[in-house]
């Protein structure tokens, strides 16, 4: 039988995505290391990220309320298998951190990278802070990762 | 609304890489497979839905490319999409057409040549704003729900790992499935590497490339062409807010699931999942999932899970067979997956499930699991 015959293709390609009022507000605050969740005045719940419409109550949300860069670890794992990153698609090479941290002023939960990689030292519960790059720059990644607050 | 049934299914032998044929080779060989069991032509059939993640792939309109694979020229043909639901929620939407009276043979296809593309890419094309930075798939957001349902059930990685020996046994009964050994143990699963706290590779679904098939018949037309149809007795769906730390009960215990599971038990006149349904094919992507979704679907209560794993309650030979075909832990084309669950589930009641056959099988759940957003529940049953 002949050998089976397929078409490799490799490419780089760019986007580009628009913030919305919201969040451009919110990035612009991270700038200054300044963090604001938007409430919802009918179930009272501060939403991270910031958004136009309350999805539960259908609600324009309009109020900005400050949240704390300390926050409680909900849920956490140790990442082991090397991830696509999906900004620059590259592998981000384990072992790395991982939480779904709660931090104090909003409702929903961040996920983002924590500084801890061993699973023996980390536990739902753990109070844990923001720890910022030095250069900011009104992103998501200004945040490097979160420690735990000692 | 009119009653409809499933009354064929067919799937492709599921493997990592089907290099012997192209995507629309291997719809026609699911679609062409259904028709058999249905006992029907390509030109008698009506409509038909595909089911696809095209981003795994990296091919643009899929459904442009296969629709021919699934017999679709000169006919009504759409692509479903919900995430990993996308296959139960296009039998769904089968479901919907044939009984609305639009149609009365409805073929739905699902497919995935994970082998092609990347399948990583696909997942971590998140929101750019938010999460993209830090997006670990699946499997990221699964070992996060995991750590949160461990700490507040006190499930242990034995009894996770007994769901994939589970798996692995039952899929060697089954001649479709990508992943099986008869031999499997629980040591072979916390043996296995470590791809994210505490989930094992054994632990965690395989990317399958495979496509699935359900003919969906009104009525009417099911009493005429089948002895034994699977009726639907009720199928639900439901969607939930954006962002993983949006939900407060986070994956593992999912309003989605529970709120469709709820809604299509109450159509059904379920009331004791456990006794009532002689099997169930849920969309279990991780083994501690399927442990989550016991308690969700209301086979056990709260914290039961793991002691209902290690009975054998969801054994093959159990009270509640749970995957009797190995499920997703055994073979993962995603845009097929949910379509396998409701073709075991209809083969079972058909009779024609093979050596992973429940005998005398009459109420059957399937399930849809996608991202954490989405969620389906159908529910089968041999009389109308």
């Amino acid at each position: 039988m002949s050998e089976r015959v397929s078409v490799p293709i490799e490419m780089v390609q760019s986007w580009r995505y628009s913030s919305g009022d919201s969040m451009e507000r919110f990035s612009n605050g991270i700038r200054h290391k300044r963090i604001e969740a938007v409430k919802c005045g009918n179930c009272q719940r501060r939403y991270l990220p910031p958004r136009p419409v309350c999805g539960n109550c259908h609600l324009s949300l309009t109020e900005w309320v400050p949240v704390s860069d300390v926050g409680t670890l909900e849920a956490w794992t140790v990442v082991y298998l090397p991830f696509l990153d999906g900004r620059t698609g590259e592998l981000r090479d384990g072992p790395y951190g991982m939480g779904l941290i709660r931090l104090d002023g909003s409702d929903t939960t961040l996920n983002h990278f924590l500084n801890q990689n061993d699973p023996a030292k980390l536990a739902v519960g753990m109070r844990m802070r923001i720890v910022w790059r030095d250069e900011l720059h009104g992103a998501m990644d200004d945040i490097l990762h979160f420690e735990e607050v000692s | 609304m009119r009653p409809v049934a499933i009354i064929g299914t067919g799937q492709t032998n599921h493997a990592r890489c089907r290099d012997d044929v192209s995507q629309p080779e291997l719809v026609r060989e699911a679609a062409s497979r259904a028709l058999d069991d249905a006992g029907l032509q390509p030109a008698d059939v009506d409509a038909v839905i595909l089911s696809n993640m095209e981003l795994f792939e990296g091919r643009a309109l899929p459904e442009l490319w296969v629709g021919e694979g699934a017999f679709a020229n000169g006919k009504p043909c759409m692509k479903i999409a919900t995430g990993g639901t996308s296959g139960t929620s296009s039998c769904i939407a089968g479901f919907h057409q044939a009984a609305s009276g639009l149609f009365d043979i409805v073929l739905v296809v699902g497919f995935e040549k994970h082998s092609e593309g990347h399948t990583q890419t696909g997942m971590a094309l998140t929101d750019p704003f938010w999460d993209r930075a830090v997006a670990s798939g699946a499997l990221g957001n699964f070992a996060l729900s995991i750590s949160q349902y461990m700490a507040e059930r006190g499930v242990s990685e034995e009894q996770a790992a007994r769901v994939a020996v589970k798996s692995r046994r039952n899929a060697a009964r089954n001649p479709h499935a990508h992943l099986s050994d008869a031999n499997a143990t629980i040591e072979d699963v916390l043996n296995s590497r470590l791809l994210a706290y505490p989930i094992h590779l054994m632990d965690m679904c395989p990317q399958s490339d495979g496509a699935a098939a359900i003919v969906v018949a009104s009525g009417d037309k099911a009493r005429k062409l089948s002895a034994k149809p699977a009726w639907v007795k009720a199928a639900a769906t439901r969607h939930e807010q954006p962002y993983i730390g949006d939900i407060e009960q986070r994956l593992l215990t999912m309003r989605t699931l529970r709120d469709a599971s709820r809604s299509a038990y109450a159509t059904a006149g379920i009331t004791e999942p456990l006794k009532q349904l002689d099997l169930a094919e849920i969309y279990e992507p991780v083994t501690y999932a399927e442990l989550a979704w016991y308690e969700i679907l209301g086979f056990c209560a709260e914290g039961e899970a793991g002691h209902l794993i290690e009975a054998g309650v969801t054994g093959i030979d159990g009270e509640l067979p749970v995957n009797p075909s190995g499920g997703v832990l055994s073979a993962n084309p995603v845009g097929a997956t949910g379509v396998i669950r409701v073709a075991e589930a209809a083969a079972q009641i058909l009779g024609r499930a093979g050596a992973h056959q429940i005998e005398g099988a009459k109420t059957a759940l399937a399930t849809g699991y996608g991202v954490y957003a989405w969620a389906d529940a159908v529910i089968l049953g041999s009389a109308v």
